[in-house]
């Protein structure tokens, strides 16, 4: 479905996404960016480093958000913008959620802030966002 | 609390930036390199991330959403730039010896974070030249003591010279 930028007002909220990463998932995603890092993939190693499992890659939970944004803009919008701060590591076979809230419309163009937490509230990645999104016919 | 160093009274805090680490910002730290954007790979990305947009996978859906062809992923670019290096040249931890270490006096760097600035969709048969500038080094004191925070921004042009993405990865530093 596609969002046009009349849909659109300063404080709505965006519908919540529940992430949650296998390990298969790591592992594929550290084959599919060439990351040999072993926190990600080799338990024993992470724990020598001080985390408590293998943790989820700080970029893997940015392109979450990036789809996040792009999922919610629908297929003519478009990402002009998006960053992230990773304040804090996530585990695997935990459930995240990514939500987002309009701050500023400027024309066609949409800013958000955009973040992933626990269910309980606590920030992991604060970030921010802008789209153009279509005006409608 | 962060507060920048030298803002505080009293006296400075030990440095943790060498003055010829400090020296480099602003200096090329990687590339130019260039890589052809394929499909097989940006889907492997859009597979591993579980994001299964059809603008990836499917050309019609793309030409319906406006492009000129499949889409790669917005943040794919940078490991489509990312090149094959042989399991010799990694370290202990498993990542990749640095090509020009940034010399520190700290124990570990970690992910901090990450901007971008998508300019234009990166396509399918897209040739990316990719360049890794040291961006800054700034010294910070925060609550578990001084940390550097690190910037390398790295400028993605098309085969046409048009910049179509750029980004500043932040390296946290203590």
């Amino acid at each position: 479905m596609q969002l046009f930028i009349d849909d659109v007002a300063v404080g709505q909220e965006l519908p919540v996404v529940v992430r949650n990463a296998s390990r298969v998932q790591l592992f594929m995603y550290s084959a599919a960016t060439w990351n040999p890092h072993r926190i990600h993939y080799d338990v024993d190693y992470a724990r020598f480093e001080g985390h408590p499992d293998v943790i989820v890659h700080g970029p893997l939970q940015g392109a979450w958000l990036s789809q996040y944004v792009t999922d919610w803009a629908g297929p003519q919008g478009r990402i002009l913008g998006l960053s992230w701060q990773n304040r804090a590591s996530a585990l695997p076979e935990l459930d995240y959620e990514f939500r987002g809230r309009v701050t500023a419309i400027e024309g066609d163009v949409v800013s958000l802030d955009v973040w992933e937490q626990t269910p309980e509230g606590a920030v992991l990645m604060p970030g921010q966002a802008t789209v153009r999104l279509p005006t409608r016919s | 609390m962060t507060i920048d160093q030298g803002t505080a009274g009293g006296s400075a805090p030990p440095s943790l930036i060498p003055a010829h680490t400090m020296a480099l910002v602003g200096s090329l730290l990687r590339g130019p390199v260039t890589a052809e954007i394929t499909a097989k790979e940006a889907q492997r990305y859009a597979q591993a991330v579980g994001d299964l947009n059809p603008v990836y996978f499917d050309e019609a859906a793309a030409r319906a959403a406006g492009h000129d062809g499949l889409v790669a992923p917005p943040t794919f670019v940078q490991y489509a730039l990312v090149q094959g290096r042989p399991i010799e040249e990694t370290r202990t931890d498993g990542l990749f010896k640095g090509d020009i270490p940034l010399e520190l006096a700290v124990q570990r760097t970690m992910f901090g974070g990450e901007e971008w600035d998508f300019l234009a969709p990166v396509l399918v048969g897209d040739r990316i030249t990719a360049e890794t500038r040291l961006a800054s080094l700034d010294q910070k004191e925060g609550s578990k003591g001084p940390f550097v925070r690190i910037t390398r921004e790295t400028t993605y042009r098309n085969q046409s010279g048009d910049v179509v993405a750029r980004t500043r990865q932040i390296g946290i530093a203590r």
